[in-house]
């Protein structure tokens, strides 16, 4: 005769059970990255990123180590895609509302200073509804798809790795983390012209969005 | 040659890479899948999809946050 434990869903609620839950999910690869994030940004001189990514990297950490302790067989499970999808006029109603929301966002978040609160709290507002909203799974239904080619992979990875250390070494290469050299110009020394006008950073935030958007969708 | 224009030549070989790799991965039968693919296979888990999600927002807050 077995003798019944606590069942699996319980785990995260016995003492010292969301600590076990946030160490369980250290295991997840993504948290470290965040983590470094947190900590090469703080030093840069932007801690309000640093705060940020700190947060998102310890509930990610708790939420991957809560679903790792209840569900220990199952590793790494795909995220449930949301089924409901709204009927086709109410769709392209949401859609139109959609577009006409972003340009607004754009015009006016554009218009502020760059590192400016009123621009900081426009980011961080859309980032945090776009990441919750990720959180929960994609929106719409995809096809699960199989195995990528492992050649082909490998070469996107060897371009992107590349491009993120040529960018590294710009940036290693300024005379101090927080002053930019002509010499090795970083990406947001070469962007800062296109920034400092307020058409060009609402182009540039309207891209910015309708890649969160892309994303969101994947 | 300057400095300036080696780096910038950097990025733009990037670029032409990441160009160079999505028409293959679009216009041709090479194994190679599109970034979308590659995307979608990265946000497959609930912890890829928030590090992508993250990543996004990071690049809003990198050039308009404090």
């Amino acid at each position: 005769m077995s003798c019944p434990g606590p069942s699996p869903a319980e785990v995260p609620a016995r003492p010292g059970g969301r600590v076990l839950a946030a160490l369980a999910g250290l295991r997840a690869p993504v948290v470290w990255i965040l983590l470094a994030i947190a900590f090469f940004t703080s030093i840069s001189g932007k801690p309000v990123d640093g705060v940020l990514m700190l947060i998102v990297a310890v509930g990610l950490a708790w939420d991957a180590g809560r679903r790792a302790l209840r569900h220990p067989e199952a590793g790494e499970t795909p995220a449930p895609a949301r089924t409901d999808r709204l009927p086709g006029r109410r769709r392209r109603f949401a859609v139109i509302a959609l577009l006409a929301g972003t340009a607004a966002y754009a015009g006016v978040v554009g218009s502020f200073s760059r590192y400016s609160w009123p621009a900081t709290a426009g980011i961080i507002g859309l980032g945090t509804v776009v990441v919750l909203i990720g959180w929960h799974g994609p929106v719409r239904a995809r096809p699960a798809g199989g195995r990528l080619p492992v050649a082909g992979t490998l070469a996107w990875l060897a371009v992107l790795v590349a491009g993120c250390l040529w960018e590294l070494s710009a940036l290693l290469q300024q005379p101090s983390l927080t002053t930019d050299s002509a010499a090795h110009p970083t990406i947001s020394t070469l962007t800062d012209p296109l920034l400092a006008t307020s058409p060009g950073r609402s182009v540039v935030l309207l891209a910015w969005v309708a890649f969160g958007w892309y994303l969101v969708e994947r | 040659m300057t400095w300036h224009a080696v780096t910038i030549a950097g990025y733009l070989l990037v670029v032409a890479g990441i160009v160079a790799l999505q028409l293959l991965a679009t216009k041709t039968r090479a194994p190679v899948p599109s970034f979308g693919e590659l995307l979608t296979r990265a946000m497959r888990s609930r912890t890829g999809r928030v590090g992508v999600l993250v990543a996004w927002a990071w690049i809003g807050l990198h050039f308009f946050a404090k």
